[in-house]
C-alpha cells in the first residue's frame, strides 16, 4: 500500500477503480473484482435449485416402480441413496450460495468503507466544516451495513429464489410440453404483484420508519427536559403531545400489517397449486403421462413456495440498499475542492494579517461577514467579540481558507490569501477550534499529533508552556495516559491545553483560538491566562472570546454586529467611543 | 426467520412472579379480548385447511390407480382452489386482526408507561438514565406486543402439525412412528446451531461495537488530521478496524450460512429413507400409494415448527422480560407524598425550612436540622462548594424530592399538602444548563403559560437590553431551536429560559447558575433580564456569577449542608471567613480589578 501525499489532499494508490456515475453501476464495479464469488454465488444457487428439483424426479420414478404389477421393489434402494447422496450435495452447494454471498456482502461493506473515508480523507477543510459529523457517521456505519444486507440477505434470496422459479421451466417439459403453462402463468402474476406490492408498501415503511424516529426523538426529549416539564407543570400537555405520536406510529404499524396481509403471492401459489394438478391430471387421463409424471410435476410446482415468501422482503431489502448505495455515492460525489494553487507562496510566513473589504455567505444566504476591512501587525494579538452568530467563527476561518471570501480580499503578509500554496498557508496557521477532538490515544500522541517525531522533552515542554504538564502528571500513567472516548475524559479547560500545546509543537506563525472555555475557579483561570498568554507570544494571535481579560490587553479589539464592525480599535479607545462595549466593564 | 431471532437476548433477573407476570400481561389484552377469540377460530380454521392441503392430494393419487373421472378432476381442482383462497384470505384476516390487537395493546402500554414514567419525581431520574427509560417505552413494549404474534403462529405451526400428525397415525402407525422419529434430529441440529450462532453473534456483537467506536472516532476526528495534515496516520487507524470488522463478520457470516444446507441434507436423507420405507409398506400393502406420498410430502410440514421451535423459548423470554422492564416502570413507587390537594392561591412567596432533615434514597444525609426562612420578595444567594447542599435546596423547594424530616412551610402553609400542579405553576426555575424543547423560542417562551399573546412576549423581549438579542435569532421569536436547543447557543438558550419565567410571572423564582461561558453582551442582556425578574418574585439563587451575588439582598453560605455565614457581600468580606476564602476560589476571576492585574500576573 504505497502512498502518494498530495497537497492538502490525500490519496492512496487503490488498484480497483470504481464507477461513479450512477448507484447501480458503482455497486457493480465494485462487485465486479469479486467475480468468482459471483460464479460461486450463482452457481450454488443454480445448483441448489436443480437438486431440490430432483427429488420430486426421484420419488415419481420410484412412484412409478411401485405402480407396475408386480411392484419393482429393487429401485427403491438405488433411489433412496440417490436422493440422500444429492441433497447432501446441495447442502454443499446451498453452502457455497449462502456463504459466497455473506462474503461477498463483507467485502463490499469493507471496500466502500474504505473508498468513502479515502474519498472524506480527501476532502476539503470547507467540507468537513459544513458537513454534520453525525451525518457522515450515519452514511459510514449504517448505509454502508444496508449495503451488506442488500447482498446478503437480500441477492442471495432474490437469486437463491429464482431459481426457484426457473426450475420447473427445464424440468416440467419433460413429461409434457404444455405443463409449462402453469409455471409460465405463475411468473407473470408473481413480477406483477411483486412490483405493485413493492410500490405501495415503501411509502408504508418509510411512514412507520418516520413516525416510530420522531416519537422516539420527543420522547427522549421530554424525558431529558423531565425538570423543566414538572418544574412547568406541563405533565398532561406531554403525556397528550406523547400519545398522538404513539397513536400515530399505532396507524402506520397497522397500515403496513393490512397491506403485508393482503399480499396476493400466496394466492397466486394456491392457483398454481390447484392448476397445475387439474392440468396434470387432465394429461393423465388421456393416458399422456404417467402417475409418476403427475407427482413429479405436483412437487416441481411446490418448488414455488420459497420465492413467494422470499419475495415478501428480499426485494425490499434490495430496494433499501439501493437508497443508502445512492447517499453513500452522493457523500463521495459532493465535490467542495477549493483550488490547491500547487504553484503558488510558499515562503515562510511573517504573519501581518489584512482584511479588504472582505464578505462572506454560505451557499446563496445572507452574508454572515459583510464588509469588513482591518490591518493586523505581525505579532499583534487580536480579540474578536460579539454576541451569538455575529459571524466571529466564518470570519477567523477565512484566514487559512477553510472558506473563501465571497467578495474582497485577505492579505497574509501582504499576498492574498489565495496566492498562497494552500499546503503552505495552512501548514503556517493554526486554528484551535470551539471543540477540541481528542482520539483514543495516549495524551503524547496526542500533543505531538501535528509533529509525529517530536521528542518526549519537547513534548513535556511544550505541556508546560500550555500548562497542562501539572495536570497531566496527576494521572496514574501521565503521559502515556488514553485520552478521547475510550478514554479518560478531560474537562473543556483541559482539552483546551493540550491543544494550545499541539500548537506549541508546530509553532504556526499565526494562531487562530476560538476559545469558550470557562473556569471554574480562580486557580484554574489563572493557568488558562498563562497558556494563552504563552502561546500568543511571538505569533500573529487570534482569540474569539468571552474573557474580559484577553479583551482588555488585547493590541486590537474587533466588535462585530451581523457581520459588520460595530468597533474596532483598543481598550482606551473604545471604553471612549462605544457605549455597548464600555457597559460590560462596568461591575 | 423465527430460526434467528432474538440470538442477542440476554438474561435478566425475575422481579415478578409467573403468576404475577401473567396476571398483568392478560390484563393489558383484556380490551382486546373480541379481536383475540376471532383471530384464534381464524388460526385454528387455517390450521386444518393448511393440513388439508397434503391430505387432499395425496387422497387424489389414490384416484390415479384408474382412470379419473372428469368430476373427480374439476373436484380436485376447486378444492385446491379454496383451500389457496381460504389460506389466503384467513391470513390476512387473521394478520388484520392481531396487527390491531398488538397496536393497540402498545399504544395503550406506551401511554401508561410514558405518564408513569412523566408522574414519577425526580429521584427516579437519577437512578434510571433517560434512555433506558426511552427504550422501555419504545422498544420493550414493542418487543412485549409481538409475543402476540410470536405465540400465535407457534400455536398456529403447532396445531397443523397435529392435526397431520394424527391423520398420518390414523393412516399407518409403523410409518408415522418413523417420521415421528426424524424430529429429534432436526431439533437437536437446530438447537445446536442455535446455540453456535448465539455464540458467534455475542462475540460478533461486542467486536462490533468496538469496530463501531473506533469508526466514529476515525470519522470525527478527519477534520483535525487535516489541520494538522495526518491524515496517513489516521487512516491507518480506520483500517486496522474496518478489517477488523471484516474479519469478524467473516466468521460469524460463516457459522449463519451453514445452518439451512445441513438442515436441508438431512431432510433429503430422510427422504430418502421415507421412500425406502414407504415403498416397501405399499408392496405389503400396509398403506395406499397416496398414503405413501402423503409421508413423504408431511416431513416439511413438520420441518419449520420443528425449527421454529427452538427460537421460541428465547423469544418469549425476550418479550416476558420485556414486560418486566416495562411493568417495573410503571410500578415504582412514588417518593414524593402528597398528603392532601389543596388549592394553591397566588403566593406571597416566604419560604420557611423548619428544622429539616434531607437525604437522597438511603444515602447519607444531605441537610441535617435545616433552619432557614427566606422572606416574601427577597432575593437569597446560595453559595458554598460542590456538595454543600445548595441545589438540593432549591429543588426541595420546587417538591422534587421528599425529604425525611422537619417541615417546609410556603407562606405558612405545609408544603405536603398543595395541589402539586397548581404550587408549581407559581415557580420559575431555570436550571444551570437550561433545557428547551424543539420548536420555536415563541413556544418554549409560553411552555409554562400557553396563551399568553405574541405582542405581550415582545414587550417583554424588548424590555431585556433594547431586544438586541432578537437580532442574533434568525428568524426573531420563531426561529426554530433544534433538538435540546442546540441551535442556539447556551447564552440565547439563557435568554429563553428566563424569558420563560417573565412571561410566566411566578410567585418564587428559583435559579441555578450557569457556568458555561457567554459572551460579554450576552452576558449583560441576562443580567437585565435578571434583574426584571428579581424585583417580583421571592427568588433563591444559586450563584457562580459575582454581579449575581453582589445583587443578591443576603447571601447565606453553606457548608456540608449547614448555614455557616450569612450577610451581605461587603459584610462578609470584611469577616474574611468562609465567604472571603470562597470568594478568592470562585469569584475573584471575575472581579474588574482581576482583569486589570492579569498583565501583570502572566508576564511574571
Amino acid at each position: 500500500m504505497s502512498s502518494i501525499s498530495l497537497p492538502a489532499e490525500f490519496t492512496l494508490n487503490r488498484k480497483n477503480t470504481y464507477n461513479h456515475t450512477s448507484a447501480v453501476k458503482w455497486i457493480v464495479s465494485h462487485a465486479r473484482p469479486y467475480g468468482w464469488i459471483m460464479v460461486m454465488l450463482v452457481a450454488g444457487a443454480v445448483g441448489n435449485a436443480a437438486l431440490a428439483a430432483y427429488v420430486p424426479v426421484l420419488t415419481g420414478n420410484a412412484f412409478n416402480a411401485m405402480v407396475k404389477i408386480p411392484p419393482d421393489t429393487s429401485v427403491l434402494i438405488p433411489l433412496a441413496i440417490i436422493i440422500g447422496i444429492s441433497q447432501i450435495i446441495r447442502g454443499v452447494l446451498q453452502l457455497g450460495r449462502n456463504f459466497g454471498a455473506e462474503l461477498l456482502a463483507q467485502y463490499l461493506e469493507r471496500d466502500i468503507r474504505d473508498e468513502l473515508y479515502l474519498s472524506l480523507l480527501g476532502k476539503s477543510m470547507t467540507f468537513h466544516n459544513l458537513q454534520p459529523v453525525g451525518d457522515t457517521m450515519a452514511r459510514a456505519t449504517n448505509d454502508v451495513r444496508e449495503v451488506n444486507f442488500m447482498f446478503n440477505p437480500g441477492v442471495n434470496l432474490v437469486v437463491g429464489s429464482f431459481m426457484f422459479i426457473v426450475m420447473p421451466f427445464f424440468a416440467a417439459p419433460r413429461y409434457h410440453p404444455s405443463l409449462l403453462i402453469t409455471p409460465a402463468i405463475f411468473t407473470i402474476f408473481y413480477f406483477i404483484a411483486l412490483v405493485r406490492y413493492l410500490k405501495t408498501l415503501s411509502p408504508i415503511t418509510d411512514e412507520v420508519r418516520a413516525t416510530f424516529g420522531d416519537m422516539n426523538m420527543h420522547l427522549s426529549e421530554s424525558l431529558d427536559g423531565v425538570e423543566v416539564m414538572k418544574g412547568a407543570a406541563q405533565e398532561g400537555a406531554e403525556v397528550d403531545r406523547f400519545v398522538g405520536n404513539a397513536r400515530r406510529v399505532r396507524e402506520a404499524f397497522v397500515r403496513q400489517g393490512d397491506l403485508e396481509g393482503r399480499y396476493i403471492s400466496m394466492l397466486l401459489l394456491g392457483a398454481a397449486y390447484a392448476g397445475g394438478l387439474v392440468h396434470a391430471l387432465l394429461l393423465f387421463r388421456a393416458g399422456t403421462i404417467d402417475l409418476g409424471a403427475v407427482i413429479a410435476y405436483f412437487g416441481l410446482l411446490r418448488l414455488l413456495e420459497f420465492p413467494t415468501f422470499a419475495s415478501t422482503w428480499a426485494y425490499s431489502q434490495i430496494s433499501s440498499g439501493m437508497s443508502s448505495a445512492r447517499r453513500i455515492l452522493e457523500l463521495i460525489n459532493s465535490e467542495t475542492q477549493l483550488d490547491q494553487n500547487a504553484s503558488g507562496l510558499t515562503s515562510t510566513m511573517r504573519g501581518e494579517v489584512e482584511f479588504r473589504g472582505v464578505s462572506f455567505a454560505y451557499h446563496g444566504s445572507e452574508p454572515v461577514v459583510d464588509n469588513i476591512s482591518f490591518k493586523i501587525k505581525q505579532g499583534q494579538t487580536v480579540a474578536i467579540v460579539s454576541q451569538t452568530g455575529a459571524g466571529k467563527t466564518s470570519l477567523a476561518k477565512l484566514i487559512n481558507r477553510t472558506y473563501d471570501v465571497t467578495a474582497g480580499q485577505v492579505l497574509i503578509d501582504g499576498v492574498d490569501a489565495r496566492e498562497w500554496n494552500l499546503a503552505a498557508l495552512r501548514s503556517q496557521i493554526s486554528i484551535i477550534e470551539q471543540d477540541i477532538f481528542l482520539f483514543s490515544r495516549s495524551l503524547s500522541n496526542n500533543i505531538s499529533f501535528g509533529k509525529p517525531d517530536a521528542t518526549k522533552d519537547e513534548i513535556i515542554a511544550a505541556s508546560v508552556a500550555s500548562q497542562a504538564h501539572e495536570f497531566i502528571q496527576e494521572f496514574d500513567q501521565q503521559y502515556d495516559t488514553v485520552a478521547g472516548e475510550r478514554g479518560v475524559t478531560l474537562s473543556g479547560g483541559q482539552r483546551q491545553r493540550i491543544a494550545l500545546a499541539r500548537a506549541f509543537l508546530t509553532d504556526p506563525r499565526i494562531l487562530v483560538l476560538d476559545d469558550s472555555t470557562s473556569a471554574i475557579d480562580s486557580a484554574t483561570e489563572d493557568k488558562i491566562q498563562r497558556a494563552i498568554s504563552n502561546a500568543a507570544r511571538g505569533r500573529t494571535t487570534f482569540i474569539i472570546t468571552h474573557r474580559l481579560s484577553q479583551i482588555r490587553w488585547a493590541d486590537m479589539i474587533i466588535v462585530l454586529r451581523k457581520g459588520r464592525i460595530a468597533a474596532i480599535g483598543t481598550h482606551d479607545d473604545l471604553m471612549k467611543t462605544s457605549e455597548a462595549y464600555s457597559r460590560i466593564f462596568r461591575e | 426467520m423465527g430460526f434467528f431471532a432474538g440470538l442477542n437476548d440476554e438474561k435478566y433477573d425475575r422481579q415478578y412472579t409467573d403468576r404475577e407476570l401473567t396476571r398483568r400481561i392478560l390484563d393489558f389484552f383484556r380490551t382486546q379480548v373480541k379481536r383475540l377469540v376471532y383471530s384464534s377460530i381464524t388460526i385454528i380454521i387455517l390450521a386444518f385447511i393448511g393440513a388439508a392441503l397434503p391430505v387432499v392430494v395425496s387422497r387424489m393419487m389414490d384416484l390415479l390407480k384408474e382412470r379419473p373421472t372428469l368430476q373427480a378432476i374439476a373436484l380436485v381442482g376447486v378444492t385446491l382452489m379454496a383451500v389457496g383462497v381460504g389460506l389466503w384470505g384467513l391470513n390476512w384476516l387473521r394478520r388484520s386482526l392481531i396487527v390491531r390487537a398488538v397496536g393497540d395493546v402498545v399504544l395503550d402500554l406506551r401511554t401508561r408507561a410514558f405518564r408513569a414514567a412523566a408522574e414519577h419525581d425526580l429521584s427516579f431520574y437519577d437512578q434510571f438514565s433517560s434512555g433506558r427509560i426511552v427504550s422501555r417505552i419504545t422498544s420493550d413494549t414493542n418487543d412485549f406486543g409481538q409475543l402476540v404474534v410470536i405465540v400465535t403462529d407457534v400455536i398456529s405451526q403447532m396445531m397443523q402439525a397435529l392435526i397431520l400428525g394424527v391423520v398420518l397415525f390414523r393412516t399407518e402407525w409403523h410409518l408415522a412412528l418413523l417420521l415421528m422419529a426424524f424430529l429429534p434430529f432436526i431439533f437437536g441440529v437446530a438447537a445446536g446451531f442455535r446455540a453456535l450462532a448465539r455464540r458467534v453473534t455475542k462475540r460478533g456483537m461486542k467486536a462490533m461495537a468496538d469496530v463501531n467506536a473506533a469508526i466514529k472516532e476515525t470519522i470525527s476526528g478527519i477534520s483535525i488530521a487535516k489541520n494538522f495534515r495526518q491524515e496517513e496516520s489516521i487512516f491507518k487507524s480506520f483500517d486496522e478496524s474496518n478489517q477488523q470488522s471484516y474479519q469478524v463478520n467473516v466468521r460469524r457470516g460463516f457459522v449463519l450460512a451453514l445452518v439451512f444446507p445441513t438442515l436441508n441434507a438431512l431432510s433429503g436423507i430422510f427422504v430418502g429413507v421415507l421412500i425406502y420405507a414407504g415403498g416397501m409398506s405399499a408392496k405389503q400393502g400396509l398403506v395406499s400409494i397416496g398414503a405413501w406420498y402423503l409421508f413423504i410430502m408431511s416431513l416439511d410440514q413438520f420441518f419449520f415448527p420443528v425449527l421454529n421451535l427452538t427460537a421460541f423459548w428465547a423469544q418469549i423470554q425476550g418479550g416476558l422480560s420485556a414486560a418486566e422492564r416495562v411493568f417495573a416502570l410503571i410500578d415504582a413507587d412514588p417518593n414524593v407524598l402528597q398528603t392532601e390537594k389543596l388549592d394553591v392561591p397566588r403566593l406571597k412567596g416566604e419560604i420557611n425550612f423548619e428544622k429539616f432533615d434531607f437525604s437522597y434514597s438511603d444515602k447519607e444525609p444531605i441537610l441535617t436540622n435545616f433552619n432557614l426562612v427566606i422572606q416574601p420578595g427577597e432575593t437569597l444567594a446560595l453559595v458554598g462548594h460542590t456538595g454543600a447542599g445548595k441545589s438540593s435546596i432549591a429543588k426541595l423547594i420546587a417538591r422534587f424530592y421528599e425529604f425525611q424530616k422537619g417541615n417546609l412551610r410556603i407562606d405558612g402553609r405545609d408544603i405536603r399538602t398543595f395541589d402539586l400542579g397548581q404550587y408549581r405553576r407559581q415557580l420559575g426555575i431555570v436550571s444551570q444548563v437550561p433545557f428547551l424543547f424543539s420548536g420555536t423560542v415563541i413556544e418554549n417562551i409560553r411552555y409554562a403559560a400557553p396563551g399568553v399573546p405574541e405582542e405581550e412576549m415582545l414587550k417583554l423581549a424588548k424590555k431585556i437590553g433594547d431586544g438586541e438579542w432578537l437580532e442574533t435569532l434568525p428568524d426573531g421569536l420563531h426561529t426554530e431551536v433544534g433538538e435540546r436547543g442546540n441551535r442556539l447557543s447556551m447564552g440565547q438558550r439563557q435568554l429563553v429560559a428566563l424569558m420563560r419565567v417573565l412571561v410566566q410571572n411566578p410567585a418564587i423564582f428559583i435559579l441555578d447558575e450557569a457556568t458555561a461561558s457567554i459572551d460579554p453582551f450576552t452576558e449583560w442582556q441576562i443580567q437585565q433580564a435578571l434583574n426584571l425578574i428579581l424585583k417580583n418574585t421571592t427568588s433563591i439563587l444559586i450563584a457562580h456569577r459575582l454581579s449575581t451575588v453582589k445583587a443578591a439582598d443576603r447571601i447565606v453560605v453553606m457548608q456540608k449542608g449547614a448555614i455557616i455565614e450569612q450577610g451581605s457581600h461587603d459584610g462578609l468580606l470584611a469577616q474574611g471567613g468562609h465567604y472571603a476564602e470562597l470568594y478568592n476560589t470562585y469569584f475573584r476571576h471575575q472581579s474588574l480589578s482581576y482583569i486589570e492585574q492579569v498583565k501583570e500576573m502572566v508576564g511574571k
